[in-house]
């Protein structure tokens, strides 16, 4: 081992590449039964797969965005268990035993959400891609309580970004839920 | 024009967007999002030098990956005939020769393309291609390489600016603006499909279908009409979908390879160099006034940077001949070539960064003249017509919205020194600015389907980014059928829909406005020949006579001779009554000059010990003639402003010399407004149609609302504070130091 030590070129980014030289590693695939919308789904899963390119490339749940995938934009909020998580930084694998709730399962059948239908009155959008998120953020931050100002509500929506800046419409949309 | 001739009077909408539901339930399909069978990924590889030539490239590792299909290299790779050899890549004028040269001009510039089974296989592979460069020397610092070009002249200069020797009193600076970047939520992205050989099938981001589709065409040699590009729902674009970019040709060159379809979506990462971005900006002003306010004249100097493999002009000196009388103009610019990829239009462009330095130089002058820096204005604006054409102004109503603005900001609060402003830790200060746009109009087309029942289908190529192009189509459909708008659908952003013009420079309603009136008009004559065939009076019948309504066709008239649809469809064995119709700019825009524009009014909270500056309010008054959807406009409006306070406080894309490369590209690097960053915006609208422009005489929005907001700010700033900042943007450390 210590003779092996010996070998390690300079610096530890040089070592790194030399190990990617040998070893390619080969994915791994883990069985698992995923809840998400009150559906339950049983699938194999690559080990790296973030709960978001589950939704988006697997499941064909296209609602939750991604902005970043970094966890930098809030595009992707979805419910777990209730709360609202970040999917891109959320592993399909950690997700077993929880109840996922992504926008495509906010609205009881046809009928929308308030928090939906505000965010159309309220022209809480352009572009809309950012949508989704804020939505299930917003749903969110109303069941939290920091809806008291309007600068509580931005305050607590600025995980979510808009580049559309349609800032106005967004808080709008919480304040009439809110109120109700 | 009959269609003035009725009345347009839209009541503002209870209802939400035409693709609302679709938006709030995640059910709008963006160009990745698309399923399609036997898809799979393409995930591109960056060099890691700036500067210099790719001496060969080892994808060993990467294929051993399990799911990789192919590897794309500019020495590996399916043909594109549009970049056969030099003289083609020339003609083709696309920007970067994507795997079609061995020659790096900047950092991340793509040298592979991995093709496997999933996004992760893809990914993971990528990772593993290395490559070999002989570096060259790069230079990436703009202010570094500014000396190194020298300006030239920019259009015609008026008078002699020497002139301004004889000044009561002049202001003479320097303004420097840091590159911004678009970085829309929706990452750029393509799904690729051949069809067959000669067929190919794209869902791709972007703001003009027909744009895409002719690009490719040529590159690929093959008929425009053999390809089909949907962009239905576009998740902003800002301009950086103007242009049709390398990775959309990498994601069909990989759907060639694999003989799959492919789909390729950028990484946050790399949309700060793969789809342009707003240039770093240096500008020099001199700009006189006599002691009654009157200016003499204005030396504007601008210079932006560039690609090395291209080069791009911002037009920053575009605005000063638009907004003022200057008898005496010059303007001159450069452009400076940098390690970087090609910036572009992003959203008032060249204007939005000329008018920050102009806009700041007036207001500077106006203390130095201790004159109101809104009286200053009024006494300057140009008008009656365009400064540089001659031409009359169609509409230009830049005065009232200072006006209104001005009033809803309450400036008389405002007080002119500084030292009256200061409430504790904090200064207050007030501001002001305005901006203008050439208000444009393209050639486009819109066709009308209609059912037995009055429903009505209207369509056309162009994209719908965000701004309400569906819902204002929608509304002027109504308004000149008078069919409900629950009957009346939209569809947009396919090119086999009617074409038009891209979604952009403020065009869009402009343009397909009179596109859906000139079909309207185009369905009431058709209807008008059915209608003939049951009651000789329609015969003659012009498409201003008939009116409609959700159940038939009748006279304006008093006798009016109702006939129903069911009975005309009934008649006439109709099954869908279709029309197409276009329209675009005539001889008006001989005897007319057009602009939007707009006011932008800020008051600060800036903290002395922090240097931190709080937007406290800001209001933003515009002219973009007849407003069509108040909802979506007031919401671009918005959207504009708080762009403004990203481009006058945070936004800012930093480059290390040393290494050649972009840093912080990411949004923990590179800061926009997040929702407490902004106020509520206050938005109003002048709200009066423009007779000539269009039928609708709506002017346009997208680029006001951003044109004026930064030097706003830094005006209220330097009212706060007393500190006169002129390099965006004004983050606390310069507020500190200034
Ligand atoms: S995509 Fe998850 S936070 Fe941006
Ligand atoms: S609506 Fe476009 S990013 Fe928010």
């Amino acid at each position: 081992m210590l003779g092996a030590l010996a070998f390690i070129p300079r610096g530890v980014k040089a070592f790194y590449e030399e190990v990617k030289n040998f070893i390619v590693p080969q994915k791994e695939q883990l069985p698992l039964t995923v809840s998400i919308n009150k559906k339950s789904y049983a699938i194999k899963a690559d080990t790296r797969t973030t709960l978001l390119d589950l939704l988006r490339e697997d499941l064909n749940l296209t609602g939750a965005k991604k902005g970043c995938d970094h966890g930098q934009c809030g595009a992707c909020t979805v419910h777990i268990d209730g709360e609202r998580v970040l999917s891109c930084l959320t592993l399909a694998a950690m997700v077993p035993g929880k109840e996922v709730t992504t926008i495509e399962g906010l609205a009881n059948g046809d009928k929308l959400h308030p928090m939906q239908e505000a965010f159309i009155e309220c022209d809480g959008f352009q572009c809309g891609y950012c949508t989704p998120g804020q939505i299930m953020s917003a749903v969110a931050c109303v069941k939290e309580g920091h809806t008291k100002s309007v600068a509580e509500i931005k305050e607590f929506m600025s995980g979510n970004l808009c580049r559309c800046g349609a800032y106005n419409g967004i808080v709008e949309s919480i304040q009439k839920v809110a109120a109700k | 024009m009959g269609f003035f001739d009725e009345p347009f009077d839209l009541t503002t909408a209870a209802e939400g967007r035409v693709e609302g539901i679709a938006k709030v339930t995640g059910g709008g399909k963006y160009a990745a999002e698309y399923k399609v069978n036997g898809l799979c990924h393409a995930v591109l590889v960056g060099s890691t030098v700036a500067a210099g030539t790719i001496l060969n490239i080892n994808t060993n590792n990467a294929k051993q990956v399990a799911g990789v299909l192919g590897i794309i290299t500019h020495l590996q790779k399916p043909l594109v005939p549009g970049m056969a050899n030099e003289e083609k890549i020339k003609e083709a004028r696309f920007g970067l020769p994507i795997f079609h040269t061995d020659k790096i001009y900047f950092k991340g510039q793509p040298i592979a393309l991995v093709i496997a089974e999933t996004l992760e296989d893809a990914t993971y592979a990528a990772s593993l291609v290395t490559a070999e460069y002989k570096e060259d020397t790069k230079i990436v610092d703009f202010n570094g390489a500014l000396a190194s070009v020298s300006l030239t002249p920019a259009g015609k200069d008026r008078g002699d600016i020497a002139a301004l020797n004889n000044a009561a009193q002049t202001i003479e600076a320097e303004y420097n603006i840091k590159a911004e970047v678009h970085n829309p939520m929706e990452m750029h992205a393509t799904i690729a499909e051949w069809i067959a050989d000669d067929k190919l099938k794209l869902f791709d981001k972007n703001q003009g279908v027909n744009n895409v589709q002719r690009t490719f065409a040529k590159l690929f040699n093959i008929p425009v009409d053999n390809i089909e590009v949907i962009s239905e729902f576009v998740g902003g674009g800002f301009g950086s979908g103007l242009r049709v970019w390398p990775h959309a040709l990498a994601c069909i060159m990989a759907a060639k390879l694999v003989k799959r379809p492919v789909k390729l979506m950028l990484t946050r990462p790399q949309m700060f160099h793969s789809v342009g971005y707003r240039p770093a900006s240096w500008q020099k002003i001199k700009l006189g006034a006599n002691a009654d306010g009157k200016f003499v004249g204005i030396h504007h100097q601008a210079k932006n940077g560039t690609s090395f493999y291209e080069n791009f002009n911002e037009g920053i000196t575009r605005v000063t001949r638009l907004i003022y009388h200057f008898d005496n103009l010059k303007a001159e610019a450069a452009t400076v070539p940098l390690n970087l990829s090609t910036p572009t239009w992003m959203r008032g462009p060249g204007d939005c960064t000329g008018d920050f330095a102009i806009e700041s130089a007036i207001d500077e002058l106006s203390y130095k003249l201790n004159i109101d820096p809104i009286d200053l204005r009024m006494k300057n604006l140009a008008l009656a017509k365009h400064p540089d054409s001659g031409l009359p102004w169609s509409t230009n109503y830049i005065n009232e919205c200072i006006e209104k603005g001005a009033q809803m900001i309450n400036w008389k609060d405002r007080k002119a020194t500084h030292s009256q402003n200061v409430n504790g830790d904090w200064s207050i200060g007030y501001g002001m600015a305005v901006g203008a746009w050439n208000a444009g109009r393209g050639t486009a087309s819109a066709g009308i389907q209609m059912q037995k029942d009055g429903t009505l289908t209207v369509q056309t190529a162009m994209t719908d980014i965000g701004t309400g192009t569906g819902i204002s189509m929608q509304n002027i459909a109504h308004e000149s059928t008078g069919i409900s708008k629950s009957k009346i659908k939209i569809e947009l952003g396919n090119s086999n829909l009617p074409p038009a013009p891209s979604q952009g420079g403020s065009n869009g309603l402009s343009s397909i406005g009179g596109a859906v009136v000139a079909a309207v008009a185009a369905l009431k004559l058709k209807l008008a020949a059915y209608a003939a065939s049951q009651n000789e009076a329609y015969k003659n019948a012009t498409a201003a006579d008939i009116l409609m309504s959700d159940n038939g066709i009748s006279f304006k008239t008093a006798n009016n001779q109702f006939i129903s649809f069911t009975s005309l469809w009934e008649k006439n064995k109709l099954a869908i009554l279709e029309v197409e119709a276009s329209s675009g700019p005539g001889t008006e825009r001989q005897k007319y000059a057009f602009c939007s524009s707009a006011a932008h009014f800020c008051k600060v909270r800036v903290n002395r010990k922090t240097g931190k500056v709080k937007i406290e309010r800001l209001v933003t008054v515009s002219d973009g003639g007849k407003i069509i959807s108040e909802k979506a406009a007031a919401n671009q409006m918005s959207g504009a402003a708080v762009g403004g306070i990203g481009m006058a406080l945070m936004e800012e894309q930093a480059t290390d010399e040393r290494l050649g490369t972009l840093v912080g590209n990411d949004f923990a690097g590179y800061h926009f407004p997040v929702n407490a960053d902004a106020p509520i915006i206050e938005v109003a609208f002048i709200n009066k149609p423009d007779p000539n422009i269009n039928p609708q005489g709506s002017k346009g929005l997208g680029e006001v609302g951003i044109i004026g907001t930064a030097a706003a700010i830094a005006n209220a700033i330097y009212n706060a504070t007393g500190k006169r900042l002129r390099d965006l943007p004004i983050t606390p450390d310069k507020v500190l130091l200034g």
